[in-house]
């Protein structure tokens, strides 16, 4: 192997060969654990190039396109694990992933399947575990490009709103019908269905569109900062009240304050917001002068109100004061082909921002974006769209240019077995799995929903190794 | 210490508010602490902690029973050691107390080796907690005292961390004659690894004097001395690749800029085994410079993606002190994105400055920041306030390429 050298690495180029390109990194040319790659690299259609460490590894990477990378894990198999995933994020080619390491635990191979590793394999390798492998490397070459179709907006920029699907009809024909009054309005929806633009499409379109639009981020902002970010607060106040400060009820006066997750304000705070919007003013913190105000107010959140008011955490008064006009939106997985025209809006916006030209997503890209759950409705959808824009290299996004945690999802997949069906105790470890992302990783929650004891739950993470 | 940074490497974000409004937003004082996970960690918690302890006594014992036997420098040396068990364990403001202790020991001393060594561990021990005058006061003695020793290595340190505290408060030709100094000792032996630590200096120094093919130059000679050292020069690798990328990204060419940095936290990766010690946070380090980096080249989104990996770093290493340079970026990014929010933080910076007691350059860097923020969105008021209490940390540590620069912005702010 020719010793890499500092310079500046080349702009990566993909080779004319239709060989998987394949970086081997760890392990030994010579005799080790990967000893019988060398030999297989022909017949397998291989170009094999190894890296004796990390730091060559790197510098090849980032000079050249690769396919996959091959890594030898050692003994922190889990961490570095998360290296490799991390490190190959934004290389050109968008390599995959194959770890491989010497009994490799269930734990391992589950979070390797969260991360987006395509595979990992067991020490020695064996041929052919490789071949499978690489296989599904070549399958990912023949993607097809469609076109995206063309969008109509009724507004520039960042907060248009998007879709033709029978859901959001509804939404616009409620919006049209409030947007003109100044009756205070509740949004209620999933964590990213767009409720602030909602919001602002009805402070544009109504009496107060002259006025400012003031949107106050009430999950964002910690608790003790929020009253004085609300209402203001005098000089000397409390320590750190270095200056006198307007708040956003005066921001706001004579346009719209939108307050976004009100839910996630405490009961105090709530009691306050009530009074304001009764009394119509408003006191600075450590001021005693009232200071009248006249604003339309719309509040949004992504819970229940109803079960809050029902479990004393939110204020049944103020939930009538708000509720006026309530406007529930649809979650992505519910709005059928507005998937497909917000893709197509997001791409062109991206492509415009980053100087790009993207007219086509693949087939195969389109069938994982359709299958994918969308737990962060657009808001995901526009990230994982704005990081493809990124890294696309011509005019058609493909999965290469998906987050590895998205490719993970690829219909088709074969779980990690030896061969066939799962065992019991890998159905069972996988499951569990499951349940701790959906929880967050709360083990009581996690036991709560398996119906164990959290216990019998912690044994089980424990056996394997998750 | 170690049981505050329990609390925050065992809360975590709830992954179903990852996608709120509030997300973005997310900072750890917004994380949740799972009991279970906790208590699962708290035994060897307490186990590292007892042995801290019990490691310091040993050595505050091993000087007492020095001086009973009259070896005055072996006592000296129990009383270094134990600041540097303290430094070790990230409790960087108790290291000092040893090293005074020792200092006014080894100051009775005829024999000055003891004193120097004091001196040089209490030198870099200020230099870590942003006290840079007192920091250079110790080095100059140590060097005055290494020199009438003739020991060579000793006065090599000395210089080198001279140059140190001057490049820290912007004093660039006194860096340089430091440096220079230290460069033309250590050039007399062959000490690759030492000639690449100050090629390292002097190539930052000529980046920050403006000077980039001077920068360039001494990089390259830097990664020449350091790359055929088979082992434990990974880190100084990773530091001269980590201003290597720096450098590029000043030369407008943020490929290569990029590439030194993934390359700098290989090395980083590729000489630390152990994950509790990863180089003072060279990682988290780099990872920032990365992502400020994606930052000036208007790559938003990755620059934010990179900030939530240093910070999630930062806290499953216990590298907490870490989190004020990180939350201030990602305030600094929201001022970018012109998001009034971003002030969460700043608050969440400065707050951790407090809790931390860590180095106060960072909290007037932090309030510098907030001071940039407050400009543009909150207002004037806001703005001078803070930008005056920056004014006033860095004045008190004798930064004064600082101090000229925030007295600048607040002109320019009452114009």
């Amino acid at each position: 192997m020719t010793r890499p050298t500092h310079e500046p690495p080349a702009a990566p180029v993909r080779p004319a060969t239709d060989a998987v390109r394949v970086l081997a990194v760890g392990g030994e040319a010579g005799p080790g654990p990967l000893q019988s790659l060398r030999q297989w690299a022909a017949e397998l259609e291989v170009e094999l190039e190894w890296a004796a460490d990390l730091p060559r590894a790197t510098r090849l990477l980032a000079g050249g396109h690769w396919d996959l990378v091959l890594a030898v894990l050692g003994d922190r198999s889990d961490e570095e694990l998360t290296w490799w995933t991390d490190a190959l994020r934004g290389a050109p080619g968008g390599p995959r992933l194959i770890a491989l390491a010497d009994r490799p635990s269930m734990g391992l191979a589950l979070r390797a399947e969260k991360l987006g590793v395509l595979d990992v394999l067991a020490l020695p390798l064996k041929r052919e575990a490789l071949a499978n492998a690489l296989a599904r490397v070549r399958s990912a070459v023949t993607e097809v490009a469609v076109p995206l179709p063309p969008v109509e907006v009724d507004a520039e920029g960042h907060y248009a709103l998007v879709g033709q699907s029978p859901a959001m009809l509804d939404v616009y024909k409620l919006m049209a019908r409030v947007a003109h009054s100044s009756a205070t309005v509740l949004v209620q929806g999933e964590s990213g269905t767009g409720k602030e633009v909602v919001a602002r499409t009805i402070h544009e379109h109504g009496p107060a569109a002259k006025g400012a639009f003031v949107a106050v981020n009430c999950a964002a902002i910690p608790e003790n900062l929020l009253e004085s970010e609300l209402f203001g607060h005098e000089k000397g106040a409390f320590t750190g009240a270095v200056a006198r400060k307007i708040g956003r009820f005066e921001q706001a006066a004579g346009g719209t304050l939108f307050l976004d997750e009100i839910a996630d304000m405490s009961l105090a705070l709530q009691a306050k917001i009530l009074r304001a919007v009764q009394e119509r003013e408003i006191e600075r913190v450590g001021g005693g002068e009232s200071i009248p105000v006249t604003v339309r107010l719309i509040a949004a959140t992504n819970r229940d109100l109803q079960t809050e008011i029902a479990q004393g955490r939110f204020r049944e008064d103020l939930y009538y004061r708000l509720a006026v006009v309530t406007i529930q939106l649809p979650r992505l997985v519910d709005r059928g082909d507005d998937l497909l025209l917000l893709i197509a809006h997001f791409a062109r916006q991206f492509a415009q921002r980053y100087g790009k030209r993207i007219e086509a997503l693949s087939d195969r890209a389109l069938e994982l974006l359709r299958h994918h759950q969308w737990v962060g409705n657009v808001r995901e959808l526009r990230n994982v769209i704005e990081r493809a824009t990124i890294v696309a290299t011509d005019g058609t996004l493909r999965t290469e240019h998906l987050p590895d945690e998205l490719r993970a999802e690829e219909p088709g997949v074969p779980e990690r077995t030896a061969g066939g069906l799962p065992t019991l105790a890998e159905a069972e470890a996988r499951h569990i799995a499951r349940v701790l992302a959906h929880t967050g990783g709360q083990i009581g929650a996690a036991a709560d929903v398996l119906g164990i004891h959290r216990n019998t739950l912690t044994r089980k993470m424990k056996e394997y190794g998750l | 210490m170690p049981l505050r940074g329990l609390l925050l490497s065992s809360a975590r974000p709830d992954e179903r508010v990852q996608w709120g409004s509030g997300g973005p937003y997310l900072t750890v004082g917004k994380r949740e602490i799972e009991p279970g996970e906790l208590t699962r960690l708290m035994g060897p918690v307490l186990t590292a902690v007892a042995e801290h302890v019990a490691a310091l006594f040993a050595t505050y014992v091993g000087a007492l029973e020095a001086q009973q036997r009259g070896d005055s420098p072996g006592a000296v040396a129990a009383l270094v050691e134990a600041g540097r068990l303290e430094e070790r364990v990230g409790r960087l403001t108790q290291a000092p107390a040893w090293y005074e202790v020792a200092l006014a020991l080894a100051e009775t001393l005829q024999d000055r080796r003891p004193e120097v060594e004091t001196l040089l561990a209490f030198g870099r021990a200020c230099l870590a907690l942003g006290q840079y005058a007192l920091g250079a006061r110790h080095y100059q003695r140590a060097l005055v005292l290494s020199e009438a020793e003739f020991d060579q290595s000793a006065a090599i340190d000395a210089s080198m961390g001279l140059g140190d505290a001057a490049l820290e408060c912007g004093y660039w030709s006194g860096a340089q004659a430091w440096y220079e100094r230290t460069l033309r000792l250590t050039e007399a032996g062959d000490d690759r690894l030492r000639l690449g630590r100050i090629e390292h200096r002097l190539g930052l120094l000529a980046r920050r004097r403006g000077d980039l093919a001077a920068a360039g130059e001494r990089l390259r000679h830097a990664r020449e001395c350091l790359e055929p050292l088979s082992a434990g020069a990974g880190h100084e690798m990773a530091r001269v690749l980590d201003a290597q990328g720096e450098l590029e990204g000043a030369l407008g060419r943020p490929g290569p800029a990029a590439a030194a940095f993934r390359e700098a936290l290989a090395w980083v990766r590729h000489d630390e085994p152990d994950p509790g010690a990863a180089g003072e946070g060279l990682d988290v380090t780099i990872r920032l410079h990365l992502a400020e980096l994606l930052l000036d080249t208007g790559r938003l989104l990755e620059a934010e993606e990179e900030m939530r990996r240093a910070e999630q770093l930062a806290i499953t290493s216990h590298q907490t002190r870490a989190l004020v340079r990180i939350y201030t970026l990602l305030g600094g990014l929201r001022g970018r994105q012109g998001d009034e929010t971003g002030f969460v933080f700043f608050e969440q910076a400065i707050a951790l400055c407090r809790a931390l007691e860590g180095p106060p350059v960072d909290e007037a860097r932090a309030y510098h920041a907030y001071g940039l923020f407050r400009q543009t969105s909150g207002g004037p008021d806001e703005a001078r306030a803070y930008l005056e209490r920056a004014r006033e940390i860095f004045r008190s540590l004798g930064v004064d390429a600082e101090v000229e620069r925030v007295e600048a912005e607040l002109q320019a702010l009452s114009a």
